[in-house]
């Protein structure tokens, strides 16, 4: 049995303890901020992030690992043994790193003829992403082929549920990641969106609220409607906001049952662009799940 | 011997006097309204639908017919109706039109059955029609006149027995309206229905002062011989000033701040743009004709004192050349003389509110235009018509935020060529609840529905001051106190005006209140909404507080709850 590699980059958002626990290897996205060079989730700790943001008037920016530092990644792992990869990427809308590691893997396989190295766009960002990568390496480690993971992992993006507040459209008109977003720019009052991600990997609104505890009722409603009940697993996505993000576990055990659960913080390369307050909730239906 | 039939030139000076009589009564009615708060202007906007509508019949160059005066009247009062008591009398004389609309005198049968026929129309005008007003003063003299009408052919007796009737119909109209009865007055549309017809009357007895006879000469016919003259004298090399240039300026323009409208001066600097310079003004709008050799400069010009609507410039000198090349024996318009056409948004949207910033909130939630206007100075038709043709879209929504200019604006989307849904917005945080929830993808009747909803959602705190003494819902209130007025209705009084916000607020918020936003006026101090807010976060720390400056006139605040 050839157990998969699996690779997945750093706007996964996956708990490092956890990653490692899965033996899945982060590739960094690179995240410069006070005119310093951070490797995502390496030298740079959401925490630390999040005060910098709070303490300086500089605007942080991201950029994508560069074909070769993914290619590194490859590499080592090839030279350590493993021959099947699966690398798993932000939504190619909002980043270039997926065109990166499709850059590595062709030259990665030409050294390496006898590897094979799978690439795919999660069409998702952050532990939205990330728990695609977390059941895919749980699938990994039972031998699953590469084909049934693609395949599980498409399968997890679709039956998820995803609702976030962003507290400030500004980072993401900023960094150019708005999308659909964009219409409900320029308000004059104080107007929350609730965002989700669609089909295609793009950023777009459910709805909108004002202020933030119609925003929050309205999202736990949304979240209702789209999965009434049932078993599921759950994840409470935050930027810097953790007690917050507790309420929201809270709140879904209450309506839930809730089988597994987890808090993520979102990390430094998506927090640049979600902006610090952020928090979301991600429910997956393991009734559905496990009809495939 | 009294006289048997109605002519065109009687009609004119009834009317006349009818609107005289109606200006000279303005205090009077506005001091009719029910609620103490100051947007008692029943009479103001009756006065100004009339004085459109007579203002009308006198562009009438040679009286003809009491049917096409009739007419006239009726469309002035139709696209210059304000408030509801305007939109209502300008249906009352609607059908009074219609159905003399042939006639070139009139008997005292065919006056008669022109009331009853007015009085039909505006009954179904209004969606719900409420005894105690203006509606039942019309119905009852209009029955009284047409039984009169049935022994008499003299037509002074018969406007005498309606208003004797309209009289003693408003004298009952407390007993059918409690809310008339409890603050001591009569209906305030129906009283100034009475002043016009006491007006009328006098007219038929020729006892009536003649009006000084207004002349707001038309701009069309001034232009076709300013034209003319300019045709006499149609050699290229000669014309001087080669674009024909008219255009509207939008006196009333709020979005931007605007210079003062001096008619003279304004003349004065038009002149040193080119010749053939006509100007015709009144409070709201100047139309402009002038042949110009840079257009431009002179649009840009005219840009200080408000927006510019039909705008329209022709090259003269291409016309001269058409007309001597033979491809036409006339002087048509160059072909572009219309602004470039530009792609037809989905969706328009009006709304009516006063105070900058109460506008650019509804602007930054995608207004398209927002017409000023509110509590004391309703817009007319004609305001709401012309904002509307200033948007460019297939479908235009209106949000007229005031209970008073529902009607208006529903007037005026019948008089649209595109479709027009009227939210009824009746307060400014329902209009900003019902925009919020537009969706610029969803259809035109799924928005309708859910900014209704959202109308729903949201309850209006209003804070301003009383202008007179009285007592309503067993609270006494004296002139200058502060008012607290919960969804329409008033709860608290006060001597200070945060305090007085603070007990309104009590009234409004509940359990399930999430936030509330504060607009506040022109005459309170951004640090006098803090410490209302900062009092208001302490003793309610679980609502969401957001504050704007709404810049809105006598309202001191307007609170949305949600």
């Amino acid at each position: 049995m050839v157990q998969v590699k699996i690779f997945a980059d750093s706007t996964s958002d996956i708990p490092k303890e956890l990653a490692e626990s899965l033996d899945i290897s982060i590739i960094p996205i690179k995240v410069l901020i006070a005119g310093e060079n951070h490797l995502d989730g390496v030298t740079l700790q959401p925490a630390e992030f999040y005060e910098k943001l709070r303490r300086i008037e500089d605007v942080p920016t991201t950029s994508q690992p560069s074909p070769m530092d993914v290619a590194d990644a490859y590499r080592e792992a090839i030279r350590a043994g493993h021959r099947e990869i699966l690398s798993l990427h932000i939504s190619s809308k909002l980043s270039g790193t997926y065109q990166s590691a499709l850059l590595a893997k062709s030259m990665v396989e030409e050294e390496f003829p006898d590897a094979r190295i799978t690439v795919m766009d999660s069409k998702s960002v952050t532990y939205a992403f990330g728990v695609m990568v977390v059941f895919v390496a749980r699938a990994a480690k039972e031998g699953k082929s590469v084909e049934e993971l693609v395949a599980l992992a498409e399968k997890v993006r679709k039956e998820q549920v995803l609702v976030a507040l962003v507290d400030t459209l500004e980072y993401m008109q900023r960094g150019g990641r708005i999308g659909k977003v964009a219409s409900l720019v320029g308000s004059l009052l104080n107007i929350k969106p609730i965002i989700s991600i669609n089909d295609e990997g793009e950023v777009y609104p459910l709805d909108k609220a004002r202020g933030k505890n119609k925003a929050v009722s309205r999202a736990f409603e949304i979240l209702k409607e789209r999965i009434p009940g049932g078993p599921v697993y759950a994840a409470v996505l935050h930027a810097g906001q953790k007690d917050q993000a507790e309420e929201w576990l809270q709140k879904v055990k209450a309506m839930y049952d809730v089988k597994e659960e987890i808090i993520t913080d979102i990390g430094p390369a998506v927090g640049t662009h979600a902006g610090p307050g952020t928090v979301g909730c991600l429910l997956i239906p393991l009734d559905r799940l496990q009809m495939a | 011997l009294a006289q048997q039939r109605i002519l065109a030139a009687d009609f004119l000076r009834m009317m006349r006097a009818g609107a005289k009589k109606l200006t000279q009564n303005v205090p009077a009615v506005n001091a009719l309204n029910v609620f103490p708060v100051p947007d008692g202007d029943t009479g103001t906007n009756m006065n100004l639908t009339l004085t459109s509508g007579v203002g009308e019949m006198e562009k009438q160059v040679s009286v003809e017919t009491v049917g096409k005066l009739a007419e006239a009247l009726s469309r002035g009062l139709l696209m210059g109706a304000r408030g509801n008591s305007g939109v209502i009398l300008s249906q009352l004389f609607r059908g009074f039109a219609r159905a003399v609309a042939d006639k070139e005198s009139i008997t005292t049968r065919q006056l008669a059955d022109a009331f009853r026929r007015g009085v039909e129309t505006a009954y179904k005008a209004v969606i719900k029609p409420v005894e105690g007003t203006i509606l039942t003063v019309a119905r009852e003299a209009a029955e009284a006149g047409y039984n009169r009408a049935m022994t008499t052919e003299d037509p002074a007796q018969v406007m005498e027995a309606v208003l004797e009737e309209a009289r003693r119909t408003l004298a009952r109209t407390p007993e059918m309206l409690p809310v008339l009865k409890q603050t001591g007055v009569v209906d305030a549309g129906g009283q100034g229905l009475v002043f016009i017809y006491e007006g009328m009357l006098s007219a038929l007895r020729g006892e009536e002062e003649l009006l000084p006879v207004s002349e707001l000469p038309d701009l069309e016919r001034l232009a076709d011989v300013a034209h003319e003259n300019a045709q006499a004298k149609l050699d290229p090399s000669q014309i001087e000033h080669g674009y024909c240039t008219e255009f509207i300026i939008n006196l009333k323009t709020v979005r931007r701040p605007t210079e003062k409208f001096d008619e003279a001066l304004f003349r004065k600097e038009m002149e040193r743009f080119g010749d053939s310079l006509l100007v015709v003004a009144d409070d709201e709008l100047v139309k402009v004709h002038i042949h110009a050799e840079y257009p431009g400069d002179a649009l840009n010009h005219a840009m200080r004192y408000g927006d510019l609507t039909r705008i329209k410039i022709d090259n003269m000198r291409e016309q001269y050349d058409r007309v001597t090349s033979g491809h036409g024996a006339k002087v048509e318009p160059a072909g572009q003389e219309e602004a470039p056409v530009k792609e037809k948004k989905r969706y328009g949207i009006v709304a009516v509110a006063a105070g900058e910033g109460v506008a650019d909130i509804f602007r930054s939630l995608g207004a398209d235009v927002v017409i000023g206007g509110g509590q004391t100075m309703n817009p007319s038709t004609r305001d709401l018509v012309q904002a509307m043709e200033q948007v460019h879209a297939e479908h235009i929504f209106i949000l007229p935020n005031n209970k008073n200019i529902v009607l208006a604006a529903e007037q005026a989307g019948q008089v649209m060529n595109v479709p027009v849904t009227v939210v009824p917005t009746r307060s400014v945080p329902q209009g900003l609840s019902a925009l919020f929830r537009f969706d610029a993808e969803a259809g035109p009747e799924e928005n309708r529905q859910a900014m209704l909803e959202a109308c729903a959602q949201v309850k209006t705190g209003e804070v301003t001051y009383a202008v007179r003494d009285t007592v309503l819902n067993g609270l006494e209130i004296k002139a200058g106190d502060f008012l607290g007025i919960a969804e329409g209705k008033i709860r608290v009084t006060g001597k200070e005006k945060n305090r007085t916000a603070e007990e309104l607020l009590d009234h409004l918020v509940q359990g399930g209140t999430d936030m509330v936003t504060i607009l506040y006026g022109q005459d309170v101090t951004e640090a006098e909404a803090k410490e209302l807010v900062q009092s208001l976060e302490s003793k309610y720390p679980e609502i969401e507080w957001e504050v704007h400056a709404g810049g809105q006139p006598l309202y001191y605040y307007l609170f949305a709850v949600e």
